[in-house]
């Protein structure tokens, strides 16, 4: 079939602004908009620039606004968008050159969560393993699924505004954490947290937890986080 | 295994403007529906039943003030003047007046984000509060 794919263009040593350019190739319904995007870079303008890696939806690269939501164009299928297709950067980071953005304060934001076990009692008598209960994994199970794609932060109103809010992906990461039996950093992060980019800037709009490729419960967990910052359980 | 219960007490974790802030409006938007529904009662009560349409009542429920039952059929207007209905309304008034102002003040902050933006929203959203309550608890206490 024929898919008309409208891209964002931008090229910061020519461009004084971003445009768009659309382009018609052949493709199958079955394909995905990352296809189409390399049939493009292939067969029609190499010059056209976007990040890609795995292109199975693992390693977060290709996140971008397609047809006006954030999604990963390696998981999103043409018969599922249509065959005209528009296809911009993601929002609220500035744009390096066409899909590609500059992702420093996604991830900035994300290192002030934290990210990592803090542990600093001795290690069991045996001297192995931190043991944790079935029960206790699954309580933060489901944001240890988070690949960092940017789509639910990019697709946040309030990250929109400020890039200095930390956004869904940041405070998912700190949920992560601090619900994990074997970590001590709860503390720290809560701090971290309570401060006035924290969770006080989610407006619970539940743009993160549509955009998720992953089916993070993005906004639960971020309910979730206020009521330990309340209540002080993390359980 | 770590087994026992993870409660953080309240001197570790602190608690900052913003998570104060958070919890009052949402449990002031609770005790409004409290206001509200104190005002219904009250005013069924106190003869509203057959003294005053369905607008007069939801009118004094939503700002118990006796200026609001002036203009309908209560013959007495004294019982909706008592201490008690002004403190009700005063105390309905500043938590309405606080849970809006923050309200403006954090959806203000989605569009001013430097530091100093931020400052002075909050310096004219304070203004605001403390120059409409006075206003506010005159009309109430002197109506």
């Amino acid at each position: 079939m024929e898919v008309t794919i409208k891209i964002f263009r931008y090229n910061p040593e020519k461009d004084q602004r971003g445009h768009y350019e659309t382009y018609t190739v052949e493709a199958h319904e079955n394909d995905r908009v990352l296809d189409v995007l390399e049939l493009v870079k292939g067969h029609k303008d190499g010059t056209l620039s976007f990040r890609r890696s795995c292109a199975h939806g693992v390693c977060g690269s290709d996140a971008m606004r397609i047809n006006g939501r954030n999604m990963l164009a390696c998981k999103t299928l043409i018969r599922d968008v249509g065959t005209n297709i528009t296809v911009e950067p993601i929002m609220g980071l500035k744009v390096a050159k066409d899909l590609i953005v500059d992702m420093n304060p996604f991830f900035d934001n994300y290192k002030k969560m934290l990210p990592y076990l803090i542990n600093d009692s001795p290690l069991p008598a045996d001297g192995k393993e931190r043991l944790q209960s079935q029960e206790q994994r699954a309580r933060f199970d489901e944001s240890t699924k988070c690949i960092l794609c940017a789509a639910c932060t990019t697709s946040c109103p309030s990250f929109w505004a400020s890039d200095e809010y930390y956004g869904p992906a940041a405070l998912v990461t700190a949920h992560r954490f601090i619900f994990d039996s074997r970590d001590e950093g709860a503390e720290q992060r809560l701090h971290v947290l309570s401060e006035t980019n924290g969770t006080a800037r989610c407006h619970t709009a539940y743009n993160c937890t549509e955009a998720c490729p992953r089916d993070i419960q993005i906004t639960k967990a971020i309910g979730e986080l206020k009521m330990a910052m309340v209540t002080g359980k993390i359980d | 295994m770590q087994t026992k219960a993870r409660t953080l007490p309240l001197s570790k974790r602190g608690m900052s403007f913003e998570t104060f802030m958070w919890l009052f409006t949402r449990l002031s938007a609770l005790a409004m529906y409290g206001f509200i529904f104190t005002g219904i009662v009250g005013a069924l009560i106190m003869g509203a039943q057959n003294d005053m349409s369905f607008v007069e009542v939801m009118r004094w429920a939503l700002m118990p003030n006796v200026g609001h039952v002036e203009h309908t059929n209560i013959p007495d207007l004294s019982p909706f003047a008592t201490l008690f209905w002004r403190s009700v309304a005063s105390l309905f008034f500043f938590t309405a007046i606080a849970h809006g102002v923050h309200g403006v003040v954090v959806i203000l902050d989605d569009y001013f984000a430097t530091e100093n933006q931020r400052k002075w929203i909050r310096i004219i959203n304070i203004a605001l509060f403390v120059i409409i309550t006075p206003i506010g608890l005159y009309v109430i206490w002197m109506g």
